[in-house]
């Protein structure tokens, strides 16, 4: 395949050194599809490239998701009033180094992004009324001085243990770093058994973040509506259901759940989150 | 996608032994073995970028320290018998989550192996793998030898221990080598040169599990050293074979005495003819595999509580 058919940009942005914010599609709970879901509709942006799928997903066909089929995809968006460019896709299913370096040749070469911000959410045994940290991973010491006045964890001590593998995220970030683009792996703790529905509170903590690191002045009303409806629905669970409370409360105080609790907890809060 | 050198060292008419992880990692033990024992010296490595996803991230104070690649490395040895190239995957450039490498990343790995091994004047490649037979792990692994090209055949026949594919009952010469083990003699032979694959023998039932079998790796040495006319100590590679077989020996015994008395059968075979017609067949493997998997899962969850 020829470079030229990797991606394709429709419109070049014309930015000033603007930052980039990237989520995968599969992330848990859809956490990061859905902070850029909300950021592209708030912020109006426009979709201004994507990267092809051939050489990065496996053409043998489609997977059906909700009724309907899914495709792989890899799109660039832009807001030109606040100066990012925000990226959402698929993770690729091989080449990945060629794919970070597409993400990061048009980001970066084309557009002139500044620092990047990769995000997701990672599964958490803890109870969902505990708070929304946003945890990070940086690639250098100056990415750490640009996120600690936002109270952004960056403290960890890691290191992949046999038969795991590294996040895409942390991938990304030490490829911005080979090209001194300062960069940061950002994930907040949802838990478990809000994974099969949604967490608006983890969506609102990024949203906050971001509004006030980029001065977006955005509209969170809809998360807020989002967050007092799933509380409300909580509540009504814990009426019906106490036995779901009690491990609810459980968790609370870090007492464990039994396996066939936990899967009962999941099973029963997801069924009951995405009725209607 | 690229060589890096290390050193460029001067040798005369190296062979190659190459080899990628299998099952039971038979062949890596061996020739990883070997490279240590005669202390071979790094010599170069392939780029892992385009082959490999990330295989390890070290993070100190929130801050990514060191992103690990599998390392695909070559190392050099002059002996007074010949010259070596030892060249070692960690892992195989398979897509699409597979353990076996196929399709175009493996072909260009495999090529770049043989640039390397036609630079420095190699003529004959070996590689490793596992065969997995009727055996019992008490018998000694056997060694399936398969070349690259019929001229190979009455040399490869006079191997001590080892068996060619048309030995083995009901193949009539034919068979697979997956992966780049298998893949690299086929190549090899495109570009003219010779290649032999030497597979230890695991137990059937040992197939599936995630355990080294190092007691094949040293069926693999001792047919690979003469076969190179090298002489070697063979301490660590024993010590190894021991310990595994003290441990599976351990593990043995706690199967229960049904899925046992299945397995003692293999102990009747001794060679792979059409002798051992009925001592183990098809559906017979099928089932122990099948024991024993529920086996393992149940110790598995017994274990957890």
């Amino acid at each position: 395949m020829n470079p030229e058919q990797v991606f394709k940009v429709y419109e070049s942005p014309r930015l000033k050194k603007p930052s980039l914010i990237a989520a995968w599609i599969e992330d848990a709970g859809k956490l990061g599809p859905q902070v850029i879901d909300f950021l592209v509709q708030k912020l109006d942006c426009r979709e201004f490239g994507e990267i092809l799928p051939e050489g990065f997903f496996p053409m043998s066909g489609v997977t059906v998701e909700d009724d309907v089929t899914q495709f792989p995809m890899s799109k660039f968006f832009v807001s030109d009033e606040h100066n990012l460019i925000i990226f959402l896709s698929n993770t690729p299913r091989t080449d990945w180094y060629r794919f970070l370096n597409t993400v990061l040749d048009i980001t970066h070469n084309e557009c002139g992004v500044k620092e990047i911000y990769a995000l997701g959410a990672m599964v958490s045994s803890a109870a969902h009324t505990m708070p929304r940290l946003i945890l990070s991973v940086v690639n250098s010491p100056q990415m750490k001085d640009i996120l600690n006045p936002y109270g952004i964890i960056s403290d960890m001590e890691y290191e992949t243990p046999p038969g795991q593998k590294p996040t895409i995220n942390s991938y990304l970030v030490w490829l911005a770093w080979k090209r001194g683009l300062p960069g940061a792996s950002l994930w907040i703790p949802v838990s478990y058994y809000l994974i099969p529905a949604e967490d608006p509170r983890a969506c609102k903590r990024y949203v906050d973040f971001f509004d006030r690191r980029f001065n977006l002045g955005i509209d969170t009303q809809e998360l807020d509506d989002r967050m007092a409806e799933q509380n409300a629905k909580i509540a009504r669970l814990f009426k019906e259901n106490p036995a779901v409370e009690g491990f609810v409360r459980r968790l609370e105080i870090n007492q464990p759940l039994e396996p066939e609790e936990s899967e009962r907890l999941a099973r029963e809060m997801g069924e009951y989150l995405n009725r209607p | 996608m690229g060589i890096r050198f290390i050193k460029e060292p001067e040798l005369i008419n190296p062979v190659m032994i190459a080899c990628w992880p299998g099952i039971g990692n038979i062949g890596l033990i061996a020739v990883d073995n070997m490279r240590r024992v005669l202390q071979a010296e790094e010599m170069a490595y392939i780029e892992p970028w385009d082959f490999f996803y990330p295989s390890r991230v070290i993070i100190h104070g929130g801050e990514i320290r060191e992103m690990q690649f599998p390392a695909s490395m070559f190392y050099y040895k002059r002996t007074d018998q010949r010259d070596l190239i030892f060249f070692i995957g960690e892992e195989q450039p398979a897509e699409g989550g597979r353990v076996y490498a196929e399709g175009s990343k493996a072909y260009a790995m495999a090529n770049l192996v043989l640039d390397i091994a036609e630079k420095f004047g190699c003529k004959r490649i070996y590689t490793s793998g596992a065969a997995v037979a009727p055996i019992h792990h008490t018998a000694r692994s056997r060694v399936w030898v398969v070349p690259n090209s019929k001229a190979l055949l009455p040399e490869v026949k006079k191997y001590d221990n080892c068996l060619l594919m048309s030995d083995i009952e009901g193949r009539g010469g034919q068979g697979n080598i997956t992966g780049l083990n298998g893949l690299l003699l086929g190549v090899a032979g495109r570009r003219g040169l010779e290649a032999v694959c030497m597979m230890g023998e695991i137990p059937v039932y040992l197939q599936g599990f995630p355990f080294p079998y190092p007691k094949a790796s040293k069926s693999v040495l001792e047919v690979l050293t003469p076969a190179l006319g090298i002489s070697m100590e063979m301490e660590s590679i024993n010590r190894l074979a021991e310990q595994s077989e003290f441990e599976l020996s351990s593990l043995y015994e706690k199967l229960p005495p049904e899925i046992k008395e299945q397995l003692d059968r293999l102990k009747q075979v001794l060679i792979a003819t059409e002798n051992n017609a009925g001592i183990i067949t098809e559906e017979d493997k099928k089932k122990i595999l099948e024991d024993i998997d529920k086996f393992f899962k149940r110790e598995g969850r017994e274990e957890q509580h």
